[in-house]
Protein backbone atom coordinates (compact mmCIF):
# COMPACT_ATOMS: atom_id res chain seq x y z
CA UNK A 1 0.00 0.00 0.00
CA UNK A 2 2.79 2.30 0.89
CA UNK A 3 4.64 1.42 -2.25
CA UNK A 4 1.66 2.41 -4.27
CA UNK A 5 1.85 6.06 -3.49
CA UNK A 6 5.42 6.85 -2.47
CA UNK A 7 7.63 8.45 -5.05
CA UNK A 8 10.73 9.24 -3.06
CA UNK A 9 12.41 5.89 -3.60
CA UNK A 10 11.66 5.82 -7.36
CA UNK A 11 12.93 9.37 -7.71
CA UNK A 12 16.10 8.48 -5.88
CA UNK A 13 16.63 5.39 -8.03
CA UNK A 14 15.99 7.33 -11.22
CA UNK A 15 18.55 9.91 -10.15
CA UNK A 16 21.06 7.16 -9.45
CA UNK A 17 20.45 5.60 -12.85
CA UNK A 18 20.91 8.91 -14.63
CA UNK A 19 24.01 9.84 -12.68
CA UNK A 20 25.51 6.44 -13.43
CA UNK A 21 24.82 6.73 -17.13
CA UNK A 22 26.10 10.30 -17.25
CA UNK A 23 29.34 9.25 -15.59
CA UNK A 24 29.70 6.33 -17.99
CA UNK A 25 29.11 8.48 -21.05
CA UNK A 26 31.49 11.20 -19.90
CA UNK A 27 34.20 8.71 -19.05
CA UNK A 28 33.85 7.08 -22.44
CA UNK A 29 34.08 10.47 -24.08
CA UNK A 30 37.27 11.31 -22.21
CA UNK A 31 38.96 8.05 -22.96
CA UNK A 32 38.38 8.54 -26.67
CA UNK A 33 41.75 10.29 -26.88
CA UNK A 34 43.59 7.43 -28.44
CA UNK A 35 47.13 7.91 -29.57
CA UNK A 36 47.19 8.45 -33.27
CA UNK A 37 47.78 5.09 -34.84
CA UNK A 38 50.07 5.00 -37.80
CA UNK A 39 48.84 2.89 -40.61
CA UNK A 40 51.58 0.59 -41.66
CA UNK A 41 50.98 -0.23 -45.24
CA UNK A 42 52.26 -3.44 -46.67
CA UNK A 43 55.53 -2.54 -48.21
CA UNK A 44 55.58 -3.81 -51.73
CA UNK A 45 58.23 -1.69 -53.25
CA UNK A 46 60.99 0.55 -52.25
CA UNK A 47 61.57 3.81 -53.99
CA UNK A 48 65.03 4.72 -52.94
CA UNK A 49 66.37 8.07 -53.92
CA UNK A 50 69.82 7.41 -55.21
CA UNK A 51 71.33 10.41 -56.87
CA UNK A 52 72.05 13.55 -55.05
CA UNK A 53 72.52 16.02 -57.81
CA UNK A 54 76.25 15.97 -58.42
CA UNK A 55 76.26 19.44 -59.92
CA UNK A 56 75.25 21.35 -56.83
CA UNK A 57 77.45 19.26 -54.61
CA UNK A 58 80.46 20.01 -56.73
CA UNK A 59 79.59 23.67 -56.75
CA UNK A 60 79.41 23.70 -53.00
CA UNK A 61 82.75 22.01 -52.72
CA UNK A 62 84.30 24.48 -55.12
CA UNK A 63 82.88 27.34 -53.15
CA UNK A 64 84.35 25.97 -49.98
CA UNK A 65 87.71 25.43 -51.56
CA UNK A 66 87.70 28.89 -52.98
CA UNK A 67 86.94 30.43 -49.62
CA UNK A 68 89.56 28.40 -47.86
CA UNK A 69 92.10 29.37 -50.46
CA UNK A 70 91.23 33.03 -50.18
CA UNK A 71 91.69 33.09 -46.46
CA UNK A 72 94.89 31.14 -46.73
CA UNK A 73 96.19 33.65 -49.29
CA UNK A 74 95.26 36.46 -47.04
CA UNK A 75 97.08 34.87 -44.15
CA UNK A 76 100.09 34.31 -46.29
CA UNK A 77 100.05 37.89 -47.53
CA UNK A 78 99.84 39.22 -44.03
CA UNK A 79 102.63 37.01 -42.89
CA UNK A 80 104.79 38.12 -45.79
CA UNK A 81 104.17 41.76 -45.09
CA UNK A 82 105.08 41.29 -41.48
CA UNK A 83 108.19 39.46 -42.42
CA UNK A 84 109.24 42.20 -44.82
CA UNK A 85 108.78 44.76 -42.16
CA UNK A 86 110.78 42.72 -39.75
CA UNK A 87 113.55 42.18 -42.24
CA UNK A 88 113.73 45.83 -42.90
CA UNK A 89 113.96 46.65 -39.23
CA UNK A 90 116.60 44.05 -38.71
CA UNK A 91 118.58 45.36 -41.64
CA UNK A 92 118.34 48.89 -40.31
CA UNK A 93 119.53 47.80 -36.98
CA UNK A 94 122.37 45.85 -38.45
CA UNK A 95 123.34 48.84 -40.52
CA UNK A 96 123.30 51.10 -37.55
CA UNK A 97 125.38 48.64 -35.62
CA UNK A 98 127.87 48.49 -38.43
CA UNK A 99 128.21 52.23 -38.53
CA UNK A 100 128.67 52.34 -34.84
CA UNK A 101 131.23 49.61 -34.81
CA UNK A 102 133.10 51.37 -37.50
CA UNK A 103 133.11 54.68 -35.62
CA UNK A 104 133.54 53.57 -32.04
CA UNK A 105 135.24 50.45 -30.91
CA UNK A 106 134.37 51.12 -27.30
CA UNK A 107 130.81 51.07 -28.19
CA UNK A 108 131.14 47.42 -29.12
CA UNK A 109 129.47 46.49 -25.92
CA UNK A 110 126.60 48.81 -26.47
CA UNK A 111 126.18 47.51 -29.97
CA UNK A 112 126.10 44.00 -28.58
CA UNK A 113 123.41 44.92 -26.17
CA UNK A 114 121.63 46.65 -28.99
CA UNK A 115 121.72 43.55 -31.03
CA UNK A 116 120.68 41.59 -27.99
CA UNK A 117 117.82 44.00 -27.55
CA UNK A 118 116.80 43.71 -31.09
CA UNK A 119 116.60 39.97 -30.80
CA UNK A 120 113.77 39.78 -28.32
CA UNK A 121 112.00 42.31 -30.44
CA UNK A 122 112.34 40.04 -33.36
CA UNK A 123 111.06 36.97 -31.56
CA UNK A 124 108.17 39.00 -30.25
CA UNK A 125 106.97 39.87 -33.67
CA UNK A 126 107.45 36.32 -34.80
CA UNK A 127 105.24 35.08 -32.02
CA UNK A 128 102.66 37.65 -32.94
CA UNK A 129 102.81 36.56 -36.49
CA UNK A 130 102.27 32.99 -35.50
CA UNK A 131 99.35 33.97 -33.35
CA UNK A 132 97.81 35.93 -36.16
CA UNK A 133 98.09 32.95 -38.43
CA UNK A 134 96.57 30.72 -35.84
CA UNK A 135 93.69 33.09 -35.34
CA UNK A 136 93.02 33.23 -39.05
CA UNK A 137 93.12 29.49 -39.27
CA UNK A 138 90.68 29.20 -36.39
CA UNK A 139 88.31 31.69 -37.90
CA UNK A 140 88.51 29.88 -41.12
CA UNK A 141 87.72 26.53 -39.57
CA UNK A 142 84.93 28.08 -37.51
CA UNK A 143 83.28 29.61 -40.54
CA UNK A 144 83.65 26.29 -42.32
CA UNK A 145 82.03 24.51 -39.42
CA UNK A 146 79.14 26.97 -39.38
CA UNK A 147 78.66 26.52 -43.05
CA UNK A 148 78.71 22.77 -42.66
CA UNK A 149 76.15 22.99 -39.93
CA UNK A 150 73.84 25.17 -41.94
CA UNK A 151 74.10 22.85 -44.88
CA UNK A 152 73.43 19.95 -42.55
CA UNK A 153 70.29 21.54 -41.10
CA UNK A 154 68.98 22.33 -44.49
CA UNK A 155 69.74 18.80 -45.59
CA UNK A 156 67.85 17.33 -42.64
CA UNK A 157 64.68 19.32 -43.24
CA UNK A 158 65.01 18.73 -46.94
CA UNK A 159 65.31 15.03 -46.36
CA UNK A 160 62.25 15.04 -44.17
CA UNK A 161 60.26 16.89 -46.77
CA UNK A 162 61.61 14.68 -49.47
CA UNK A 163 60.51 11.59 -47.54
CA UNK A 164 56.90 12.73 -47.71
CA UNK A 165 57.14 13.11 -51.45
CA UNK A 166 58.92 9.82 -51.78
CA UNK A 167 56.21 7.99 -49.90
CA UNK A 168 53.58 9.70 -52.01
CA UNK A 169 55.35 8.58 -55.15
CA UNK A 170 55.62 5.09 -53.72
CA UNK A 171 51.91 4.96 -53.09
CA UNK A 172 51.11 6.09 -56.59
CA UNK A 173 53.39 3.53 -58.13
CA UNK A 174 51.96 0.79 -55.93
CA UNK A 175 48.48 1.74 -56.98
CA UNK A 176 49.35 1.49 -60.61
CA UNK A 177 51.35 -1.68 -60.35
CA UNK A 178 49.65 -4.88 -61.31
CA UNK A 179 52.03 -7.72 -60.82
CA UNK A 180 52.15 -10.45 -63.41
CA UNK A 181 51.26 -13.94 -62.23
CA UNK A 182 54.79 -15.02 -62.89
CA UNK A 183 56.10 -12.74 -60.15
CA UNK A 184 57.96 -14.59 -57.44
CA UNK A 185 59.38 -13.64 -54.13
CA UNK A 186 62.96 -12.54 -54.37
CA UNK A 187 62.63 -10.94 -57.76
CA UNK A 188 63.58 -7.34 -57.94
CA UNK A 189 63.76 -4.82 -60.71
CA UNK A 190 65.57 -1.55 -60.39
CA UNK A 191 64.19 1.26 -62.50
CA UNK A 192 65.58 4.69 -63.09
CA UNK A 193 62.98 7.38 -63.48
CA UNK A 194 63.61 10.79 -65.01
CA UNK A 195 61.26 13.63 -64.19
CA UNK A 196 60.86 17.21 -65.31
CA UNK A 197 60.17 19.89 -62.70
CA UNK A 198 56.42 19.64 -63.26
CA UNK A 199 56.62 16.06 -62.04
CA UNK A 200 55.97 14.44 -65.39
CA UNK A 201 57.84 11.30 -66.19
CA UNK A 202 59.99 11.84 -69.21
CA UNK A 203 61.83 8.57 -69.20
CA UNK A 204 62.00 5.26 -67.41
CA UNK A 205 64.66 2.69 -67.95
CA UNK A 206 65.34 -0.67 -66.43
CA UNK A 207 68.56 -0.31 -64.56
CA UNK A 208 68.68 -3.82 -63.26
CA UNK A 209 66.40 -6.47 -64.65
CA UNK A 210 64.65 -8.99 -62.47
CA UNK A 211 65.29 -11.64 -65.06
CA UNK A 212 61.62 -11.87 -65.79
CA UNK A 213 60.47 -9.80 -68.76
CA UNK A 214 56.86 -9.68 -67.65
CA UNK A 215 57.87 -8.45 -64.25
CA UNK A 216 60.10 -5.73 -65.69
CA UNK A 217 57.39 -4.66 -68.06
CA UNK A 218 54.82 -4.47 -65.30
CA UNK A 219 57.17 -2.28 -63.30
CA UNK A 220 57.79 0.01 -66.28
CA UNK A 221 54.09 0.18 -66.91
CA UNK A 222 53.39 1.08 -63.31
CA UNK A 223 55.64 4.12 -63.55
CA UNK A 224 54.39 5.11 -66.98
CA UNK A 225 50.77 4.80 -65.91
CA UNK A 226 51.40 7.16 -63.04
CA UNK A 227 52.54 9.65 -65.70
CA UNK A 228 52.95 12.42 -63.24
CA UNK A 229 54.17 12.53 -59.68
CA UNK A 230 53.80 15.17 -57.05
CA UNK A 231 57.22 16.76 -56.58
CA UNK A 232 58.44 19.63 -54.46
CA UNK A 233 57.84 23.02 -56.00
CA UNK A 234 61.24 24.30 -54.90
CA UNK A 235 63.62 23.63 -57.68
CA UNK A 236 66.52 23.09 -55.29
CA UNK A 237 64.78 20.16 -53.68
CA UNK A 238 63.59 18.86 -56.99
CA UNK A 239 67.04 18.97 -58.46
CA UNK A 240 68.53 17.26 -55.49
CA UNK A 241 66.18 14.34 -55.14
CA UNK A 242 63.69 14.05 -57.92
CA UNK A 243 65.31 14.96 -61.19
CA UNK A 244 66.23 11.36 -61.47
CA UNK A 245 65.74 8.59 -58.97
CA UNK A 246 65.67 4.86 -58.77
CA UNK A 247 62.76 2.68 -57.84
CA UNK A 248 63.15 -0.86 -56.60
CA UNK A 249 60.28 -3.21 -57.31
CA UNK A 250 59.98 -6.18 -55.03
CA UNK A 251 56.94 -8.42 -54.63
CA UNK A 252 57.47 -8.94 -50.92
CA UNK A 253 53.95 -9.84 -50.06
CA UNK A 254 53.91 -12.94 -52.19
CA UNK A 255 54.38 -16.33 -50.64
CA UNK A 256 55.58 -18.04 -53.76
CA UNK B 1 40.47 22.68 -32.38
CA UNK B 2 43.16 21.70 -29.99
CA UNK B 3 40.84 21.60 -27.02
CA UNK B 4 39.13 18.30 -26.66
CA UNK B 5 35.40 18.16 -27.12
CA UNK B 6 33.98 16.72 -23.97
CA UNK B 7 30.29 15.96 -23.90
CA UNK B 8 29.67 18.64 -21.31
CA UNK B 9 31.37 21.30 -23.40
CA UNK B 10 29.29 20.27 -26.36
CA UNK B 11 26.08 20.53 -24.37
CA UNK B 12 26.98 23.89 -22.89
CA UNK B 13 27.96 25.35 -26.24
CA UNK B 14 24.86 24.16 -28.03
CA UNK B 15 22.31 26.59 -29.38
CA UNK B 16 19.38 27.52 -27.17
CA UNK B 17 16.86 25.44 -29.07
CA UNK B 18 19.00 22.37 -28.84
CA UNK B 19 19.57 23.02 -25.16
CA UNK B 20 15.83 23.32 -24.57
CA UNK B 21 15.27 20.08 -26.42
CA UNK B 22 17.96 18.44 -24.34
CA UNK B 23 16.36 19.75 -21.17
CA UNK B 24 12.95 18.44 -22.14
CA UNK B 25 14.41 15.07 -22.97
CA UNK B 26 16.33 14.99 -19.74
CA UNK B 27 13.15 15.71 -17.80
CA UNK B 28 11.23 13.13 -19.81
CA UNK B 29 13.90 10.57 -19.16
CA UNK B 30 13.94 11.37 -15.45
CA UNK B 31 10.17 11.22 -15.19
CA UNK B 32 9.90 8.01 -17.15
CA UNK B 33 12.49 6.36 -14.95
CA UNK B 34 10.63 7.50 -11.86
CA UNK B 35 7.48 5.96 -13.33
CA UNK B 36 9.30 2.81 -14.25
CA UNK B 37 10.54 2.25 -10.72
CA UNK B 38 7.27 3.32 -9.14
CA UNK B 39 5.22 1.05 -11.41
CA UNK B 40 7.60 -1.81 -10.97
CA UNK B 41 7.35 -1.65 -7.20
CA UNK B 42 3.59 -1.15 -7.05
CA UNK B 43 2.77 -3.86 -9.59
CA UNK B 44 4.92 -6.41 -7.85
CA UNK B 45 3.38 -5.32 -4.57
CA UNK B 46 -0.18 -5.80 -5.89
CA UNK B 47 0.74 -9.17 -7.32
CA UNK B 48 2.18 -10.31 -4.05
CA UNK B 49 -0.76 -9.03 -2.05
CA UNK B 50 -3.28 -10.62 -4.37
CA UNK B 51 -1.51 -13.97 -4.19
CA UNK B 52 -1.47 -13.75 -0.40
CA UNK B 53 -5.14 -12.81 -0.29
CA UNK B 54 -6.08 -15.63 -2.63
CA UNK B 55 -4.26 -18.07 -0.38
CA UNK B 56 -6.18 -16.74 2.58
CA UNK B 57 -9.46 -16.81 0.68
CA UNK B 58 -9.10 -20.44 -0.35
CA UNK B 59 -7.75 -21.56 3.01
CA UNK B 60 -11.33 -22.28 4.15
CA UNK B 61 -11.41 -19.39 6.56
CA UNK B 62 -14.80 -17.84 7.27
CA UNK B 63 -15.45 -15.12 4.73
CA UNK B 64 -17.17 -12.96 7.29
CA UNK B 65 -14.04 -13.05 9.42
CA UNK B 66 -11.88 -12.00 6.51
CA UNK B 67 -14.30 -9.20 5.76
CA UNK B 68 -14.16 -7.92 9.31
CA UNK B 69 -10.38 -7.97 9.21
CA UNK B 70 -10.40 -5.91 6.03
CA UNK B 71 -12.99 -3.55 7.39
CA UNK B 72 -10.46 -2.27 9.90
CA UNK B 73 -8.42 -0.49 7.26
CA UNK B 74 -11.04 0.13 4.68
CA UNK B 75 -9.68 3.22 2.97
CA UNK B 76 -6.39 1.71 1.93
CA UNK B 77 -7.47 -1.56 0.40
CA UNK B 78 -6.06 -2.39 -3.00
CA UNK B 79 -6.36 -5.11 -5.57
CA UNK B 80 -8.23 -8.27 -4.80
CA UNK B 81 -8.89 -7.22 -1.21
CA UNK B 82 -10.69 -4.15 -2.43
CA UNK B 83 -12.85 -6.11 -4.85
CA UNK B 84 -13.70 -8.67 -2.21
CA UNK B 85 -14.49 -6.01 0.33
CA UNK B 86 -16.84 -4.12 -1.99
CA UNK B 87 -18.62 -7.25 -3.09
CA UNK B 88 -19.06 -8.64 0.39
CA UNK B 89 -20.24 -5.30 1.78
CA UNK B 90 -22.94 -5.07 -0.86
CA UNK B 91 -23.91 -8.68 -0.28
CA UNK B 92 -24.33 -8.35 3.50
CA UNK B 93 -26.25 -5.10 3.16
CA UNK B 94 -28.73 -6.60 0.74
CA UNK B 95 -29.05 -9.80 2.76
CA UNK B 96 -30.03 -7.76 5.81
CA UNK B 97 -32.99 -6.26 3.95
CA UNK B 98 -34.55 -9.75 3.71
CA UNK B 99 -37.21 -8.93 1.13
CA UNK B 100 -34.97 -8.76 -1.91
CA UNK B 101 -34.79 -11.70 -4.27
CA UNK B 102 -31.65 -13.65 -5.02
CA UNK B 103 -31.13 -12.45 -8.62
CA UNK B 104 -31.29 -8.82 -7.65
CA UNK B 105 -28.78 -9.37 -4.87
CA UNK B 106 -26.39 -11.13 -7.22
CA UNK B 107 -26.73 -8.41 -9.84
CA UNK B 108 -25.96 -5.69 -7.35
CA UNK B 109 -23.02 -7.56 -5.88
CA UNK B 110 -21.59 -8.17 -9.31
CA UNK B 111 -22.05 -4.54 -10.26
CA UNK B 112 -20.27 -3.27 -7.18
CA UNK B 113 -17.42 -5.68 -7.79
CA UNK B 114 -17.17 -4.50 -11.39
CA UNK B 115 -16.94 -0.93 -10.20
CA UNK B 116 -14.20 -1.86 -7.74
CA UNK B 117 -12.39 -3.75 -10.46
CA UNK B 118 -12.48 -0.85 -12.89
CA UNK B 119 -11.14 1.40 -10.17
CA UNK B 120 -8.35 -1.10 -9.61
CA UNK B 121 -7.61 -1.22 -13.32
CA UNK B 122 -7.40 2.53 -13.40
CA UNK B 123 -4.96 2.44 -10.56
CA UNK B 124 -2.86 -0.26 -12.20
CA UNK B 125 -2.64 1.59 -15.46
CA UNK B 126 -1.69 4.83 -13.86
CA UNK B 127 1.37 6.42 -15.58
CA UNK B 128 1.44 3.80 -18.30
CA UNK B 129 0.08 6.31 -20.77
CA UNK B 130 2.89 8.65 -19.82
CA UNK B 131 5.47 5.95 -20.53
CA UNK B 132 3.85 5.29 -23.89
CA UNK B 133 3.96 8.98 -24.72
CA UNK B 134 7.62 9.32 -23.78
CA UNK B 135 8.44 6.17 -25.71
CA UNK B 136 6.79 7.34 -28.88
CA UNK B 137 7.55 11.07 -28.90
CA UNK B 138 10.98 11.55 -27.40
CA UNK B 139 12.80 10.23 -30.50
CA UNK B 140 10.98 12.86 -32.49
CA UNK B 141 11.84 15.57 -30.03
CA UNK B 142 15.47 14.50 -30.16
CA UNK B 143 15.35 14.42 -33.92
CA UNK B 144 13.95 17.91 -33.96
CA UNK B 145 16.85 19.10 -31.83
CA UNK B 146 19.32 17.40 -34.14
CA UNK B 147 17.79 18.80 -37.29
CA UNK B 148 17.78 22.25 -35.76
CA UNK B 149 21.40 21.98 -34.66
CA UNK B 150 22.57 20.70 -38.02
CA UNK B 151 20.59 23.42 -39.75
CA UNK B 152 22.39 26.03 -37.70
CA UNK B 153 25.82 24.56 -38.18
CA UNK B 154 25.34 24.44 -41.93
CA UNK B 155 24.10 27.98 -41.93
CA UNK B 156 27.27 29.05 -40.16
CA UNK B 157 29.19 27.14 -42.81
CA UNK B 158 27.61 29.26 -45.52
CA UNK B 159 29.12 32.46 -44.17
CA UNK B 160 32.64 31.14 -43.96
CA UNK B 161 35.05 31.61 -46.81
CA UNK B 162 37.09 28.51 -46.27
CA UNK B 163 34.66 25.70 -45.62
CA UNK B 164 36.12 22.93 -43.57
CA UNK B 165 34.79 19.96 -41.71
CA UNK B 166 36.00 21.31 -38.39
CA UNK B 167 33.52 24.17 -38.63
CA UNK B 168 30.44 21.97 -38.92
CA UNK B 169 31.65 18.96 -36.98
CA UNK B 170 31.14 20.34 -33.44
CA UNK B 171 27.68 21.62 -34.33
CA UNK B 172 26.64 18.30 -35.78
CA UNK B 173 28.14 16.48 -32.85
CA UNK B 174 26.24 18.57 -30.34
CA UNK B 175 23.09 18.21 -32.37
CA UNK B 176 23.42 14.45 -32.47
CA UNK B 177 23.55 14.38 -28.69
CA UNK B 178 19.89 15.41 -28.80
CA UNK B 179 18.98 12.34 -30.84
CA UNK B 180 21.02 10.16 -28.53
CA UNK B 181 19.16 11.56 -25.55
CA UNK B 182 15.82 11.07 -27.25
CA UNK B 183 16.59 7.43 -27.89
CA UNK B 184 17.96 7.09 -24.41
CA UNK B 185 14.68 8.32 -22.99
CA UNK B 186 12.51 6.36 -25.40
CA UNK B 187 13.99 2.88 -25.26
CA UNK B 188 13.47 2.19 -21.54
CA UNK B 189 10.05 3.81 -21.68
CA UNK B 190 8.90 1.55 -24.52
CA UNK B 191 10.31 -1.56 -22.89
CA UNK B 192 8.75 -0.66 -19.56
CA UNK B 193 5.42 0.18 -21.17
CA UNK B 194 5.20 -3.18 -22.91
CA UNK B 195 6.25 -5.06 -19.84
CA UNK B 196 3.89 -3.25 -17.51
CA UNK B 197 0.89 -3.45 -19.78
CA UNK B 198 1.42 -7.19 -20.06
CA UNK B 199 1.61 -7.41 -16.28
CA UNK B 200 -1.53 -5.33 -15.85
CA UNK B 201 -3.33 -7.67 -18.22
CA UNK B 202 -2.27 -10.69 -16.22
CA UNK B 203 -3.36 -9.09 -12.96
CA UNK B 204 -6.69 -8.02 -14.42
CA UNK B 205 -7.32 -11.55 -15.67
CA UNK B 206 -6.67 -12.85 -12.22
CA UNK B 207 -9.05 -10.28 -10.74
CA UNK B 208 -11.75 -11.27 -13.20
CA UNK B 209 -11.33 -14.93 -12.40
CA UNK B 210 -11.52 -14.16 -8.73
CA UNK B 211 -14.66 -12.08 -9.21
CA UNK B 212 -16.37 -14.93 -11.03
CA UNK B 213 -15.37 -17.43 -8.40
CA UNK B 214 -16.44 -15.19 -5.57
CA UNK B 215 -19.85 -14.41 -7.12
CA UNK B 216 -20.30 -18.14 -7.64
CA UNK B 217 -19.69 -18.74 -3.97
CA UNK B 218 -22.07 -15.94 -3.00
CA UNK B 219 -24.87 -17.16 -5.29
CA UNK B 220 -24.49 -20.64 -3.83
CA UNK B 221 -24.81 -19.08 -0.37
CA UNK B 222 -28.03 -17.24 -1.40
CA UNK B 223 -29.69 -20.21 -3.04
CA UNK B 224 -28.92 -22.63 -0.26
Amino acid sequence: MKAFSTYSLPIFLALVVHAGIAVLVIMNFESKQLPATIDVEPYYIEASVVSKNPHTVKKQQQEQQRKAKASRDKARRLAKKEKDRQDKINADKLNAAKIESETLVEKELIKDTNVAQSFPDNTNTQVEELREQERIKMEESLSLAIMDEQVGIRAVTDDEKAMAFVSQIQREIIQNWSRPPSARNGMQALLRVYLVPTGEVVNVVVEQSSGNDAFDRSALLAVRKAERFVVPAQSRQFERNFREFEVLFRPEDLRL
Amino acid sequence: MTEQLSIIDLMLNATVTVQIVMGILMLASMASWVMIFQRGFSLSHIKRDSAAFEDEFWSGKDLRKIYLELEEHEGELIGMEHIFHQGFKEFTRLRQQKDTDADRIMQNVQRSMRVAMSREEERLEMHLAFLATVGSTSPYIGLFGTVWGIMNSFRSLATVQQASLSIVAPGISEALIATAMGLFAAIPAVIAYNRFSAQVEIIMNRFEAFTDEFSGILSRAIHD
